[in-house]
């Protein structure tokens, strides 16, 4: 493990779809908890709640700006494993999200990916 | 350190639908072809990513279990799982897994470039 947290609290950060969401977004590019939280449907003191275990795991890093911290992936690489789990586990959200989309409108032919 | 994802879903459909909608194109990749035997051949094509892979096990509604591999990429076994749930639910449950570790300890080769003609081999040594 390269990230400094160990590999519990690695696990531990990732078994939230929360956080697996929030990590794919800021691994997009730097951000704040302000931008996050607009973009999702939680509020901004549950998305720092978020982002505080994602820290203390390793897996992001803080920095302020101006009167915000914004949150930037740890620049260290994710484990492969790791990695492995949160690009790959992040595809099946999307298909398990666009699945449950797709048959509640009770129409199989709308579930695109 | 068992490197697998899981997940669980229940949705509104019956299991027949649910297994129509995850073995046609569109869900798992843009275009799926699946030839639902054991043993049979997968292919997998997205804009932005392509797998092949071969079928472990197909029974239709309840259970669905496949090898995929991107070029290059060590294989990955994907496991669905499809039980009735209350009148016209479906309990869906995935778990893909990286199982190369297991599977050099029995030196299988692994699909990767090449194409399906593992998957018979995997499934005689398991």
């Amino acid at each position: 493990m390269t990230t400094g947290g160990d590999a519990d609290a690695v696990f531990g950060a990732l078994a939230d779809p929360t956080r697996r969401a929030l990590l794919s977004r800021v691994a997009a590019g730097p951000t704040t908890a302000t931008q996050l939280a607009g973009s999702l449907p939680i509020s901004r003191q549950a998305v720092v709640k978020h982002l505080g275990a994602l820290h203390h795991a390793g897996l992001l890093e803080r920095e302020r700006a101006g009167r915000e911290v914004r949150y930037r992936v740890t620049p260290a690489p994710l484990s492969d494993a790791v990695s492995w789990i949160v690009e790959v586990g992040a595809q099946w959200d999307e298909r398990l999200a666009s699945l449950a989309r797709g048959l509640a409108a009770g129409d199989p032919a709308r579930v695109q990916r | 350190m068992l490197e697998q994802i899981e997940r669980e879903l229940v949705v509104d459909a019956p299991p027949e639908e649910v297994w129509d909608v995850v073995t046609s194109s569109g869900w798992l990749a843009a275009e799926v072809q699946f030839d639902l035997v054991p043993g049979g051949d997968a292919s997998f094509t997205c804009e932005e990513w392509s797998k092949r892979g071969w079928v472990e096990e197909a029974d239709a509604p309840t259970r669905l279990t496949f090898w995929w591999a991107g070029d290059g990429e060590p294989a990955t076994r994907v496991e669905l799982t499809l039980d009735p749930e209350g009148e016209g639910h479906t309990r869906l449950r995935l778990v893909e897994a990286r199982v190369l570790d297991m599977l050099d300890v029995v030196g299988i080769p692994l699909a990767g470039r090449s194409t399906s003609s593992h998957g018979p081999a995997m499934l005689v040594a398991a």
